[in-house]
């Protein structure tokens, strides 16, 4: 059955294709459109460069009026990300737009790795040591992106 | 709130014209509408706002009416959608998805 919700998925994805954005990728599973496995590389010059984030993305038939469900499977330690990976930024809750796509979701997420925003703390050891302890917030950080290779 | 029928009614007084969508000078006509309002693609699903949204084409209304009864809508920003589009966001948040004005529906049409 191909429902709006699916067309447009097709339509990200084909975008998605064609005109890759650097340091994301994604693609759905096999079986299932409305659920997609992604891939983060940590950006250049911050802490999390070289790691390998994978996410997952839940879509319901809502989408695109209202955001999926985006998730870290690989753990994470940043200001904004909760322990269950749930991720915590304005443009997957109340600032959603349905002009988004998951190039859009993608490249955001991206960029909240190299600039987290440590006022809305998901995680509030990481906002801590973000704000008081750079050396000891990018050494936890380090951890998992090492930890990112074995995942 | 559903679909306003009354809309579509007035929309199949058109029904004469595409026939003429391939005159050059309609072409142009079209052309000048995509400076209008900047961006001829309906941001939501992506489709071009001339061609029936998503959801119509998925729920293929090519039977009758072929796709006029999925008309284009412009707010007073100027940025268009399709009407079916922009009547299912509206319902959750009335501002424009692409500038974050209030929106307000300055005319409607093909
Ligand atoms: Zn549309
Ligand atoms: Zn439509
Ligand atoms: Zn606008």
């Amino acid at each position: 059955m191909s429902t709006p919700a699916r067309r447009r998925l097709m339509r990200d994805f084909k975008r998605l294709q064609e005109d890759p954005p650097t340091g994301v990728s994604g693609a759905p599973t096999d079986n299932n459109i409305m659920i997609w496995n992604a891939v983060i590389f940590g950006p250049h010059d911050t802490p999390f460069e070289d790691g390998t984030f994978k996410l997952t993305i839940e879509f319901t038939e809502e989408y695109p009026n209202k955001p999926p469900t985006v998730r870290f499977v690989s753990h994470m330690f940043h200001p904004n990300v909760y322990a269950d990976g749930g991720i915590c930024l304005d443009i997957l809750q109340n600032r959603w737009s349905p002009t988004y796509d998951v190039s859009a979701i993608l490249t955001s997420i991206q960029s909240l790795l190299s600039d987290p925003n440590p006022n809305s703390p998901a995680n509030s050891m990481a906002a801590q040591l973000y704000k008081e302890n750079r050396r000891e917030y990018e050494k936890r950080v380090k951890a998992c992106v090492e930890q990112s290779f074995i995942d | 709130m559903s679909e306003d029928p009354e809309n579509v009614e007035k929309m199949e007084g058109d029904s004469a014209k595409p026939d003429r969508m391939f005159t050059l000078k309609k072409w142009n006509a079209v052309a000048m509408w995509s400076w209008d309002v900047e961006c001829d693609t309906c941001a939501i699903c992506r489709v071009q706002v001339m061609d029936a949204c998503l959801r119509c084409q998925a729920e293929s209304k090519r039977d009758f009416y072929g796709k006029q009864d999925c008309v284009v809508v412009w707010g007073e920003c100027n940025h268009s959608f399709h009407y079916c589009c922009m009547s299912l966001w509206v319902k959750q948040n009335n501002r424009c998805p692409l500038c974050q004005q209030e929106w307000s529906i300055q005319r409607m049409g093909k």
